[in-house]
């Protein structure tokens, strides 16, 4: 039974996954378990991706079905605020930028990998993102952008980080116009192509090593 | 070819035709979505660009003359498409009138219809911020498809219209009407302008690099209707139902490129027609094939049937797809690329269609002159030797960057371009 909810999302079922989960939570099987299932099958269809089977489209509908998901469990779920501030990836669109499916993207595979992430939206000036920074005492962050002139804004956010004394912080990229160049001119210590890579950056940053891997 | 253009300009024209066609040229011609090149290389602002005609058309000039590409655009923002549109059966000509409103006449649109698509530089933006196209929320439900399928202009007009823009959110009521009528005085004035700086460009030896623009069924409906995020789950949630509302706006959709073909060929001799592709990145190879790739095969198809060529601007990340083309007559379109490498396309394109490509925007923005030339000419060595190349950028690549990392760009397409 234990293996169905994470084979549903991971393959994408969304009707059996949704029923699935308010099966098993009316029978009062225990949330966090259930939780762990769901974040199990997403890191699935995270690894899917990376090995090219899943493409972008399957991402997006897997954070769907996972949307759904977290919100019928989500009222059973102990309040909690045990989140390790030191994991806490803090994303957001550079200012003068609107668009969030990449970085939303990025934010659930960042999730699902166990990762605790703060989303500031789209449009973010450096300041508010720099108090976020020293509010949870995060060291690691990730600027979106889709277009070509946020990468100036890009620059000048992670100029601002910089200079705000906050200690080490790395500053991940990515995006539509984000390449290496792109890296080097905005003084970025990592940039990613794919939602895929980001995570595999903040894992490098971390020391994370994978339970599951043999 | 007419006699009013210049022999430069028809040399130009032709250098462009001839790449398209896999025909020999001379050099490889250079052509960019110039957007706001010119307002940064003029010194106006941004709001000036999409406010102020005269200053813009002032700008495109000096930079036209300054740069003497094969080809630039000039055009701005698409708020009114989705109103002209949806008049698409009731007056096909003002449909198509309203429709180019906005790309080719700047912000008044905006302002006079209040639609939810665009924010605007000295407006809801600062005066230097480039415009930005994005919306919130879906302009329609999941549950609404097959409303639309059966009758989509109605819907567009009794449904979608007056969820877009603010101005028209009550059909028929004192404001809606005003709006209208004010659109439709703006646009007297607007139209002969537009045609006048047409043909100004033309007296500046500088041929559109697209002038005419054709949308296509499934990016229409996500970036103007459905919104990306939801049309994505809807492509697996409802299949049938998208795919249905595709079938109906295909023929449209072609129809509104050969009107707008038409007018870019009477006004400037260019036969190019722009077909934007945004959600390719995010298919799987099927997924692209069932949803997309089959409207804009069937539309670059009725393009070239009557006599245009399909400008496809393949944007992020277009890999996985390069193959499709093929299924295309030979020497009839142009695949332009953004993320994808050029040289990469190559190897999957050969010489069955022109290949538009060039450098990364953040060489342009970040690099040296010296680095710039280099790279070009590395490019220009890979994709030369084969017939069907031109030189561009990926789309709205080069708002940012430094004038003289442009200027180099230019020089080194002159230099290294040459046959």
């Amino acid at each position: 039974m234990a293996g169905d909810l994470v084979e549903a999302l991971s393959d994408l079922e969304e009707e059996r996954a949704v029923a699935l989960l308010a099966e098993r939570i009316k029978a009062g099987e225990d949330v966090l378990a259930l939780l762990e299932e769901a974040r199990r099958g997403m890191e699935i269809v995270g690894e899917r991706f990376e090995k090219g089977e899943y493409y972008l489209s399957e991402l997006i509908y897997a954070g769907e079905i996972l949307k759904r998901m977290s919100e019928s469990l989500k009222e059973h779920l102990p309040k909690t605020s045990s989140q390790r501030s030191e994991n806490v990836v803090v994303m957001a669109t550079v200012r003068g930028d609107v668009h969030d499916i990449g970085k939303n993207i990025v934010i659930a595979l960042l999730e699902a990998s166990g990762f605790p992430v703060i989303d500031l939206g789209t449009n973010v000036p450096p300041e508010d993102i720099i108090e976020k920074l020293r509010e949870t005492g995060s060291g690691m962050v990730g600027l979106s952008a889709l277009l070509t002139t946020a990468i100036d804004s890009m620059k000048e956010t992670v100029k601002a980080i910089r200079e705000a004394g906050l200690g080490e912080v790395k500053i991940m990229i990515g995006g539509a116009p984000i390449d290496d160049e792109a890296r080097s001119y905005t003084g970025a210590d990592a940039w990613g192509r794919t939602a895929q890579d980001g995570v595999s950056i903040v894992k490098r940053w971390t020391g994370y090593v994978p339970a599951s891997q043999s | 070819m007419s006699e009013e253009y210049s022999a430069k300009y028809q040399a130009k024209l032709r250098r462009l035709d001839d790449a398209a066609h896999l025909r020999k040229i001379d050099r490889v011609p250079i052509a960019a979505a110039t957007l706001y090149f010119p307002a940064k290389y003029s010194g106006i602002t941004y709001h000036e660009m999409f406010y102020d005609q005269q200053k813009y058309e002032a700008a495109a000039e000096r930079f036209a003359k300054d740069f003497d590409w094969d080809g630039a655009c000039f055009l701005r923002s698409f708020e009114s498409v989705t109103l002209g549109l949806s008049l698409a059966a009731a007056d096909a000509k003002t449909a198509v009138n309203v429709a180019v409103a906005s790309v080719l006449g700047g912000g008044f649109a905006h302002d006079i219809l209040k639609d939810g698509y665009s924010s605007h530089p000295g407006r809801e933006l600062p005066e230097d911020e480039e415009s930005q196209f994005a919306f919130q929320g879906s302009f329609m439900d999941m549950e609404e498809y097959d409303a639309f399928a059966e009758d989509p202009f109605g819907f567009l007009s009794s449904v979608v219209v007056p969820r877009v823009y603010g101005s028209l959110s009550a059909p028929g009521s004192g404001e809606s009407n005003a709006a209208l009528v004010r659109l439709g005085f703006e646009l007297a004035d607007a139209l002969p302008k537009a045609v006048a700086f047409a043909k100004r460009m033309v007296q500046a030896d500088c041929p559109p690099w697209y002038m005419a623009l054709a949308p296509n069924p499934l990016d229409y409906l996500g970036a103007f209707v459905r919104n990306f995020d939801r049309l994505l789950p809807d492509l697996y949630r409802v299949p049938e139902k998208v795919r249905k509302v595709c079938e109906q706006l295909a023929p449209v959709l072609a129809e509104v490129g050969k009107a707008t073909g038409t007018i870019s060929y009477e006004l400037t001799g260019s036969r190019r027609v722009f077909c934007p592709v945004w959600y390719n990145t995010y298919l799987s190879p099927d997924m692209f094939k069932e949803f997309h790739w089959r409207y804009l095969k069937y539309m670059a198809e009725e393009l070239i049937k009557a006599g245009f060529t399909p400008l496809f601007s393949f944007q992020g990340e277009h890999d996985k797809h390069l193959e499709t083309i093929l299924e295309l007559p030979e020497g009839k379109v142009i695949a332009w690329f953004d993320k994808t490498d050029p040289r990469k396309a190559k190897e999957v394109i050969g010489e069955h269609s022109c290949i538009a490509g060039g450098i990364s925007p953040s060489l342009l923005i970040g690099g040296t002159p010296e680095r710039v030339e280099k790279e070009v000419k590395e490019l220009l060595d890979a994709m030369k030797g084969s017939r069907g190349f031109i030189f561009t950028l990926p789309f709205n690549a080069i708002g940012p960057a430094k004038i003289e990392n442009v200027r180099a760009m230019t020089d080194a397409v002159m230099k290294y371009g040459a046959y």
